[in-house]
């Protein structure tokens, strides 16, 4: 459920900015220190699970409209290269803020402990996690497919030129993309604190993870990216019961055998 | 085209008196894998993500090799010049078959599948802590573990292969290559079989990568996981664009301030990809074209300027 979250904000930005976003991994990881850390300064997890993905938010608005917005002229290598700097930038602040060792993060005391599902025992924390990761993504959904901007969205991604043709502030729309993408992508890592805790690497497995799910999904399709994180997470979880090596083996040979094949993505219909 | 000549032996022979020979072989190691990846990316128009591929492969067999077989250095070297051009063949004929952000995403997904492999088979690679123990044994009497010996060799195979990529660049095949990056539509049209030809890019491309890979194996005696990984790619990437894509010369001034800066920064300031990060975003929102076009826009501003 995290990598559809991961997955559809990768997708929005890929697909409607046309950039290789390679700090979105950071992203999660800043998303995921700024609950950690909120939390603890507040005392209170819901209020940081507010705050923190709206902290990723900003700096992702930040970022588009300081760097990403005088880039989309200038082809990947450079967007590429920025956002690899970003991603340098921001993992290594990480480690000068919070330095390189991780830590935990217990989930509040409400949701500590199991629940008896009647066939098996579950962590009540990765209950919540599922639900409310299932929330954001039918939300976001709900918001592209129902909402008058969520449709001039969709319009972005199949066609910039006559969306702005037709009076739309394109970069405005860029902006707020990017912003939701990193929100999603804060969001996402906010979630995950208590399950794993906190560390620098976070970001850099998640990136490659979320870039399989794009793929596999199809550039800018956005049901097909929820739809690919639900499946990677199933299959990474199946593959790695019985054969652990392979899993991230296999999960690269997947994404680079669906780009060859489907360049349009398992669920594209293009 | 006489003055770059002279500036580059001059920087050969005073670049060890300048900084410690291991960093000065590093630099010429980089910039060979920075020509190599600068075939595809400034001179085909091909944004490889997974250079480090070829790179590593290379490293990793040659090292095997030379590890538990007691090859030659030679020997070494063409092996890892045949593993960087196979891996190459290979990876470039898959990758050629997409274009745009679909040819980027395919590179990457390859060059982290190799790096996961690397991970995994720790039997051989070592997995994370690397393949340690790589020697650099010395030929018809020439003794490899001076690092100034090395040094020398690591420059003249350096000086050799700038050489080769500047026949392919000036030869039809680099004007080809040229072809396909201003326009693959009409290059096809006009008769070239355009994969074949940026497959060959790969190929040469991954073929230099390799040679690169086989004598940083040998300068540290240790091939590092990260040699494989995409945030190594990431680097060269970053070093050819710096000096500036599409010039022969440019990897080679890229490399020179990306390692020479890394290295020098990287002792004072553990943090120091930060800095990097920094220059990076720096470069692409000020000076696009590398510090090639910064030089010639510097001449072409003070020429243009009225003799005080």
């Amino acid at each position: 459920m995290l990598y559809a979250l991961m997955g559809l904000g990768l997708s929005l930005i890929t697909g409607i900015l046309n950039i290789p976003n390679f700090a979105h991994g950071a992203l999660f990881a800043v998303g995921a220190y700024l609950l950690a850390s909120a939390a603890v300064a507040i005392g209170n997890f819901w209020i940081a699970l507010l705050v923190a993905p709206l902290g990723v938010a900003l700096l992702g608005l930040a970022i588009e409209y300081a760097g990403i917005r005088r880039l989309y002229a200038a082809g990947h290598d450079y967007q590429l290269l920025f956002t690899f700097g970003l991603a340098l930038i921001l993992s290594e602040a990480i480690i000068l803020i919070w330095g390189p060792v991780g830590y935990s993060y217990l989930p509040p005391q409400a949701l500590r402990g199991g629940l008896d599902l009647g066939f098996t025992f579950y962590p009540k924390y990765r209950l919540f996690v599922m639900v409310m990761a299932g929330l954001l993504v039918l939300a976001t959904w709900l918001f592209l497919e129902k909402t008058r901007y969520g449709a001039i969205m969709r319009a972005g991604i199949e066609n910039k030129e006559m969306v702005s043709l037709l009076g739309i502030d394109i970069h405005k729309l860029f902006t707020v993309a990017f912003a939701l993408g990193a929100y999603l992508a804060g969001i996402a890592g906010a979630l995950t604190v208590p399950i794993r805790g906190v560390n620098p690497g976070m970001g850099v497995d998640m990136l490659g993870i979320a870039f399989v799910v794009v793929a596999l999904g199809g550039l800018g399709n956005l049901l097909g990216a929820i739809a690919a994180g639900l499946l990677i997470g199933v299959a990474q979880a199946l593959v790695a019961g019985y054969w652990t090596e392979a899993s991230t083996v296999v999960i690269y040979a997947v994404m680079a055998a669906v780009l060859l094949v489907r360049p349009q993505g398992m669920f594209g219909i293009r | 085209m006489k003055r770059p000549i002279v500036l580059l032996l001059a920087a050969v022979v005073l670049l060890p008196l300048l900084v410690r020979p291991v960093i000065a072989t590093e630099i010429w190691i980089f910039a060979i894998f920075g020509l190599g990846l600068n075939l595809l990316l400034g001179y085909t128009g091909m944004l490889s993500f997974g250079q480090s591929t070829f790179f590593g492969s290379a490293a990793y067999v040659a090292g095997w090799l030379l590890k538990h077989y007691a090859i030659n250095v030679f020997l070494a070297l063409g092996i890892g010049v045949g593993v960087g051009a196979a891996s190459a063949a290979l990876v470039g004929y898959l990758c050629v078959q997409r274009s745009g952000l679909y040819f980027i995403m395919l590179t990457f997904a390859l060059n982290q599948m190799f790096y996961f492999i690397a991970y995994q088979w720790t039997s051989v690679t070592g997995g994370e802590d690397g393949m340690p123990g790589i020697p650099r044994p010395a030929l018809a009497g020439i003794d490899f573990s001076n690092p100034l010996v090395y040094y020398c060799f690591v420059a003249a195979l350096f000086l050799g292969a700038l050489w080769v990529m500047r026949r392919i660049v000036e030869s039809p095949l680099g004007r080809i290559l040229q072809a396909i990056r201003e326009n693959p539509v009409r290059a096809e049209a006009v008769g070239y079989d355009v994969p074949r030809f940026k497959l060959l890019a790969f190929v040469i491309g991954g073929a230099f990568s390799g040679l690169a890979g086989v004598l940083y194996a040998m300068l540290f005696g240790i091939v590092p996981l990260e040699a494989i990984g995409f945030v190594f790619s990431g680097n060269v990437l970053f070093a050819t664009l710096i000096g500036g894509s599409g010039s022969l010369y440019g990897p080679v001034i890229g490399s020179f301030v990306f390692i020479w800066l890394s290295e020098s920064v990287s002792t004072l300031w553990a943090r120091w990809p930060l800095l990097l990060g920094v220059a990076f975003v720096i470069v692409v929102l000020f000076l696009r074209g590398g510090v090639v076009e910064a030089w010639s826009r510097f001449w072409t501003w003070r020429s243009s300027k009225p003799k005080a």
